[in-house]
Parts: C-alpha cells; sequence; structure tokens
C-alpha cells in the first residue's frame, strides 16, 4: 500500500495550502525526512518532509494548485511495490461538526477503497482528449506533464514519453536487481512545436523580452513589476528553455532563424525589443535582420559582442542537476553572491528538473560558446541597425566583460552600473526600468 | 489516377469516369426493360457533357428520352413513372439546376415511400454534374451534396473513380429509394480500370484507399485524388496519411471513419461544398459524438469550400476550394501537433 502525502496542517487557522513547488518528480526516488514540496500559506513559506521512503507516484497537486489540508497530493511507493492506477484517498478530511460531544476522539474510519477514481486535474489544462485518456490510464496526473502541443496543449507524445519517464520505477520492481545502479544516462530527444509565448495584456507598443542561456520568461518577474502596469509585454522562451519545446540548434543562426520565425508570428506591427545575454544577442540579430519591425532596441549584457565569457559557468549551470551544484554558479551571475538564496537556487533548480532540459541545454550550450568561447560575432550587426538602441551592462559582470560594450557605435545609449553583475534586471530592476522607460517613450 | 495499375484480368479495360456511366447505363438498358434515361439533350446531343453518347442509338427514343427545358417537368416525369414501374435515370445537365426540381426531389420522391406506409417505391436515379474547376462561373459549380443529404429518404452518392461511377449507378439503380449522384465535372475525362459487366459498389460503404497512421483525411469525389496526392508528398516526409474515400454522403459510413479515427487520432475532412454546414461538419460531428473522441490528439480540420459563390476568375475559382497544397499543409499540420 504506497504511503499518502497529504497537504499538512501547519498552521491553526489553516484550510488550504498552496504547493508552491515539488522537489521530487514523478518517477524518482525519496528518502523519509527529506525536502518533498514547498507549501505558501498566508504567512509564510515551508518546506514539507518525505513521510516515507520510495518513489513518488500520481502527483495530484502541480505547483500553484491549491490544496484542502488533508487531501492527499502524491503517493509514495515503496521499492519493488507495483505502482496502479492512482489510489483513492483512504480518509476524507474529516469535517467537525461545530461543537462536538466531548466524548472519545472520533476514529477515523478508512472507508472502503471504492473503483480507482480518476485522476482529478485541474480545469484548465489543455489536454487533447487521448492525452487525457493515457494518462488516466496510467495513473499519471496531467498536472505533472508538460504540455509540448500549441499553447502548451498536452498531446499524446507528451503523456507517452511520461509513461516512459516513470518505467524505471517499474523496472525496479523486478527482484533481480537489487543493487542500486546508477541512472542510465538519458539521451534527450526533440521535440515538435512553436516556441513558447506568453504575453502580458496592455497599452500601446509591446515589448518583446528574450531571455539568456539556461534562463526563462520567469526571469522577468522583477523588472517587469518595475516597469509601468500598462507596459504590453511578449515573452518569447528560446527553444529547450523554460515551456519551449526541446530542440536541436545547429549554431547561432539557426537560433535567430528561430526566433525571427516566432517573432513574425507574435509582432503585429513594429515593437519593442529586449534581449538579456544570449536573448540581447539574439535581439540584436532580430533587428538586423526585421529592422522595420522594431521600433527600438534595448540590449542587457548581451551576447556575440567579443569572443570572452564564462564558459565554466555556463557549463556549470546547464548540467547542474541539484540544488547544492546549481547555487555556486547562480552566485557567479550576480555582484553580491550573498543574494542567492537557497530558495533563489531551489525556484531556479525547479525550473530544470527535466533532465532532457538539461542536455538539451547543455548541447546548445557547447553548440554556441564551444571551449567557452563565444562562437559567434555581432558586432557588424551592432554597426548596420539605426533604430535607438539602449545598451545596460553591469560593472561586475563575471559572465560577460562589460568591455564588450564598447563595440558599440556612438549613437548606442550605454549605461554601465556600478555594483551590479551578470543580470541587473534582478539586481538592480528600479534602474533598469527607469532607463527602459525612457527609452521607450523616446 | 492509376495509370500504373497491373491489369491482369481481362475483363477490366481502362476507361474513363463518363464511359463507365455510360456502359453502367447500357448494362441497365440491356438487362432491364423498365430502365429509361430522361434529361435534357441526352438524345441526339450526347448529353451536356457527353455521357449519355450514342446512347440513343441502340436504345432508341423510346428509351433514351429528351425532356423539355424544366427540370421541375422532367423530374416530376421521372418521380410519376419510378412511381409507377420504371426505374428512370434523370440527368440535370448541372447538379445546380436541381434547384428547380427540389419539389420533386425532396417532397416527393424522398417522401413518397413513407408516406405511403410503404405501399409504394420510387426506385429514381438522379445523375447530377457537379463541382467547380471548369470556368463556369457561380450557376454551375456548385457541390450541393449537403443539401440533398439533409433529407431523410434519399440516398447520395460521389464516386471518385470511373470503377465507383460504373458500381454506384448500378447499386442506385437496384436500390428501391431514390438516389441522387453527384459526378464531379473534372472526373469525366480521368481514365480507370473498370471491370466489365455487371457489378455493384455499396452504397453506405467507404473506401480506404490509402494507409497511414498519422492522419485520417476523409475526402470525396475530387478531394479523394487531392488527398491522394498530398498523401503521396507527405509520405516523402515520414508522415502517413491514411486517405478515406467517402463515396456516400447519405448514409454515412460511420464505422469506417470511427475506426480509422480511433487508428490516426487527427482528421482532416476535405469536401468541394460550403465548408460551413457541409458534409465535413456532420462527420467532424459523428466523430466527436463517437468512442472515437477518446483517441483524439488534435482539434478537428475541415478544408471545405469558400464562404462565396464560385468566382469565374479563374485563379478565384481554384482559391475558393480546397486544392493539394491546402490539404498537404493541414494535414502536416496536425501530423506534427501543431494545431
Amino acid at each position: 500500500m504506497p504511503v499518502e502525502v497529504i497537504m499538512p496542517k501547519v498552521d491553526m487557522d489553516m484550510a488550504t495550502g498552496k504547493l508552491a513547488v515539488w522537489h521530487v518528480a514523478e518517477g524518482e526516488t525519496v528518502k523519509k525526512g527529506a525536502a518533498l514540496f514547498d507549501i505558501e500559506t498566508d504567512k509564510a513559506a515551508m518546506e514539507v518532509e518525505a513521510p516515507a521512503t520510495g518513489r513518488l507516484h500520481h502527483i495530484l497537486a502541480a505547483p500553484g494548485e491549491t490544496v484542502a489540508v488533508g487531501k492527499p497530493v502524491a503517493f509514495i511507493y515503496a521499492e519493488g511495490e507495483a505502482v496502479g492506477t492512482s489510489p483513492v484517498a483512504v480518509e476524507e478530511p474529516k469535517v467537525e461538526a461545530p461543537a462536538p460531544a466531548p466524548v472519545a476522539a472520533p476514529v477515523a474510519v478508512a472507508a472502503p477503497a471504492p473503483a480507482p477514481a480518476a485522476v482529478p486535474d485541474s480545469a484548465d489544462l489543455r489536454a487533447t482528449p487521448v492525452a487525457r485518456r493515457l494518462a488516466r490510464e496510467a495513473g499519471l496526473a496531467l498536472a505533472a506533464i508538460a504540455g509540448t502541443g500549441p499553447r502548451g496543449r498536452i498531446q499524446r507524445a507528451d503523456v507517452e514519453a511520461a509513461v516512459v519517464r516513470a518505467k524505471p520505477a517499474l523496472v525496479a520492481e523486478a527482484p533481480v536487481a537489487p543493487v542500486a545502479t546508477p541512472a542510465a544516462p538519458i539521451t534527450w530527444e526533440p521535440q515538435p512545436g512553436d516556441l513558447n509565448v506568453t504575453t502580458r495584456k496592455g497599452s500601446g507598443v509591446p515589448l518583446v523580452m528574450i531571455h539568456g542561456f539556461a534562463a526563462d520568461s520567469y526571469g522577468w518577474r522583477p523588472l517587469e513589476d518595475a516597469l509601468p502596469k500598462d507596459q504590453a509585454l511578449i515573452r518569447i522562451d528560446l527553444p529547450s528553455h523554460g515551456r519551449s519545446p526541446l530542440k536541436r540548434v545547429g549554431g547561432f543562426a539557426e537560433l535567430a532563424k528561430l526566433m525571427v520565425q516566432v517573432f513574425d508570428r507574435v509582432a503585429e506591427g513594429p515593437v519593442h525589443v529586449l534581449g538579456h545575454s544570449l536573448g540581447g544577442g539574439l535581439a540584436l540579430a532580430l533587428a538586423d535582420i526585421r529592422p522595420r519591425q522594431v521600433r527600438t532596441l534595448s540590449l542587457i549584457a548581451p551576447a556575440g559582442l567579443g569572443p570572452e565569457i564564462d564558459g565554466a559557468a555556463l557549463n556549470g549551470i546547464a548540467r547542474a542537476a541539484s540544488v547544492d551544484s546549481l547555487a555556486p554558479w547562480l552566485k557567479r551571475l550576480t555582484a553580491r553572491p550573498e543574494g542567492i538564496s537557497h530558495d533563489f537556487a531551489k525556484a531556479a533548480m525547479l525550473a530544470r528538473l527535466d533532465p532532457g532540459l538539461r542536455e538539451a541545454q547543455q548541447e546548445l550550450g557547447a553548440v554556441l560558446f564551444p571551449d567557452g568561447v563565444q562562437a559567434f560575432d555581432l558586432t557588424a550587426a551592432l554597426g548596420r541597425i539605426a533604430m535607438p538602441t539602449l545598451m545596460i551592462w553591469g560593472r561586475d559582470d563575471h559572465i560577460l566583460p562589460w568591455r564588450q560594450a564598447l563595440a558599440a557605435p556612438g549613437e548606442v545609449a550605454l549605461h554601465l552600473l556600478r555594483g551590479v553583475g551578470h543580470v541587473p534586471q534582478m539586481e538592480d530592476p528600479a534602474t533598469v526600468a527607469a532607463l527602459l522607460g525612457r527609452h521607450l517613450r523616446g | 489516377m492509376n495509370a500504373q495499375v497491373q491489369i491482369t484480368d481481362a475483363q477490366v479495360r481502362e476507361l474513363s469516369y463518363a464511359e463507365a456511366i455510360r456502359e453502367a447505363m447500357a448494362i441497365a438498358l440491356e438487362s432491364d426493360p423498365a430502365v429509361v434515361l430522361m434529361g435534357e439533350d441526352i438524345g441526339t446531343y450526347g448529353g451536356a457533357f457527353q455521357v449519355t453518347g450514342d446512347l440513343i442509338d441502340r436504345f432508341g427514343p423510346d428509351r433514351v428520352m429528351d425532356t423539355p427545358i424544366s427540370e421541375l417537368g422532367g423530374a416530376g416525369v421521372a418521380v410519376g413513372a419510378a412511381l409507377t414501374g420504371l426505374k428512370p435515370i434523370f440527368e440535370f445537365q448541372f447538379s445546380d439546376f436541381a434547384a428547380l426540381a427540389m419539389e420533386q426531389i425532396v417532397n416527393q420522391a424522398a417522401k413518397l415511400r413513407y408516406m405511403l406506409g410503404g405501399e409504394a417505391e420510387v426506385p429514381v436515379v438522379f445523375r447530377m454534374p457537379s463541382g467547380s474547376g471548369t470556368g463556369a462561373a457561380a450557376q454551375h459549380s456548385q457541390s450541393f451534396e449537403a443539401w440533398f443529404g439533409h433529407v431523410p429518404g434519399l440516398k447520395v452518392v460521389q464516386p471518385s473513380t470511373p470503377a465507383e461511377a460504373k458500381g454506384l449507378l448500378l447499386a442506385a439503380l437496384a436500390d428501391p429509394d431514390p438516389v441522387v449522384i453527384f459526378e464531379h465535372k473534372l472526373l469525366y475525362k480521368m481514365k480507370g480500370p473498370v471491370p466489365a459487366g455487371h457489378y455493384t459498389t455499396p452504397i453506405g460503404k467507404a473506401a480506404v484507399v490509402r494507409k497511414g497512421e498519422h492522419v485520417t483525411i476523409v475526402a470525396s469525389a475530387i478531394m479523394v485524388h487531392r488527398a491522394l496526392e498530398a498523401a503521396a508528398k507527405l509520405a516523402a516526409e515520414g508522415i502517413e496519411a491514411e486517405v478515406i474515400d467517402l463515396r456516400t454522403v447519405r448514409p454515412l459510413d460511420r464505422e469506417t471513419i470511427i475506426a480509422s479515427v480511433k487508428k490516426t487520432g487527427k482528421l482532416l475532412c476535405a469536401y468541394e461544398g460550403v465548408r460551413t454546414l457541409g458534409v465535413g461538419a456532420e462527420i467532424s460531428a459523428l466523430v466527436a459524438e463517437s468512442e472515437a473522441f477518446d483517441y483524439l490528439d488534435a482539434p478537428i480540420q475541415r478544408l471545405g469550400g469558400a464562404e462565396a459563390p464560385i468566382p469565374y476568375n479563374p485563379d478565384l475559382e481554384r482559391a475558393a476550394v480546397p486544392q493539394t497544397p491546402d490539404i498537404e499543409r493541414v494535414a502536416r499540420q496536425l501530423a506534427k501537433g501543431e494545431v
């Protein structure tokens, strides 16, 4: 019988808890007492420990989902235990009658398990009928599966891949292999589909935002909060990043072509374009290729303006498979490493739990930055573009040296920020937003 | 289309679609004295599209009758003749002109067996040259399959090959109810293998004309050929499309369509009639309502005629109905999970 993992009551008056993040993915092993997931209440965020040792299955609540206290959010199976369809909650959360008679504590009666219930899924999930059926049959929660179809729709292939990922648990059930074997190397498969694009509605000319290597669109949050609330935004996730499908990319030119394709689809008229790091290089390439579609260009520590780059840090971030291996490299990104908290690293790692994504990013890094060198040169493009261009660089950038900014022609508005590292938009969003706001208003 | 088909049976010849229809009518006229042909200019002139051809010389004006230029009158005579024991094949010069005869087809032929408690049968066959692509403009190019498919009491077929054209016509004659045959005008000259002698192609049965596993394309008449062309191109990319030749619009072959969609999980309906409320709309709905729903891995797609009269300008005329590249594009998007 698998052990039920429930939403705990951590506060006197807590009725529901918001699941923030899972630290363990579907099908992975977990030790009793290890961090299993984080919850957010009105008052605090806290880590919830695994109640048992085994493999995690039937994740019922996705990050961001609110769950009633006492409701199951997943199940832990002992090694070798057969994983069936999702078990039914053993016990309904008791609703205490007002003013109960002071008798012996009511005995929790285990309800007789009715027919296995379908895994409940949140109503706003997009999934094709066949994906829903296959997930139901495999006992997988759709919420735990990333959709690669249009608008993030979960398709048959996504569920089949999730079933395959869950397979090692089943294989491990065989009694012939009692010795823990190291996880087999996973070779990632390219996925079909368009790059993930998200938008924030607003007025005026939208700002297209392209994030950097091994980052994703969530990284724009601090800057977004500092920008005017009505600034329309279009965020693009790079291939093999964020919620975009995993894609094999042969080089910078091919990557730029992919960006132009998605840009042509999302940009209806002239737009503002902003890019950071690798995304800055891509924004510059985009402005060079589609000059009439780009009203202003904003580059934060853009790639492509010199050979130097901290290849070790990029490689370290791309390959890190745990918070402990990720955090030291993340500290390189900023001028104030003490600002990279364990929680920050944990959140960053959660976006990188998919081994396929990590492998795809390592491969992309090797293609774009072979031997720790920027293999593409965009200084000529920077000389060609004519639209108003803003460049922001941190003077303490350890990834891309700020002196590469000097490749910019005189017309470019150059801002070198003291006490800021490679991610000015996170380290000093107010200043970046102010500079950007002035630039966009012309 | 089947130029490379190996013809081993001596009884199978290459005939055009029009010749195959003519052969079916000749077989019927020879074997059944109740069969008569009626229509405008089908006698001496040989028919607007030369389908009846020389049949008047072989069977005489009592069996091959020119009717006056009144579709309503001619169709009425055909329905009355069927009611009293003959098996008339009535040809409209263009299916568009059937609009003039709706009373006889829809209110009389389709209803009489039902209203007379099964005491009477109306074994009439209406032949309707149909579809666009001939530069005949808005009043001579329409596709009315859905109109007639909407009427209980009628059977509606759309042959896509010479062999089907012959087999479906002979099946229509054997059917006790009125059958409307939409013959696509662009197919009249298309050649294909046609078995000699009498045979029937079952009404109400679709045919899987190309097997595939990635996407189902349900097509009828000329769209079958465009779907097959598209499927051949997609095969070069590793996409295997299953092409279903619908053959019959009423009654629809639910089983064949549902079985295919359960296999591929993707459905594209390609039809020439106006897209809205068309044949593909009905097929989409029946799949969505069926057990195949749980197998769908993409929204059902329809390619149908434009919401406009068929234009006279040849480029616009082409643009108004689905062409091979359209089918190829949508089938590819479906197969790749991009829809």
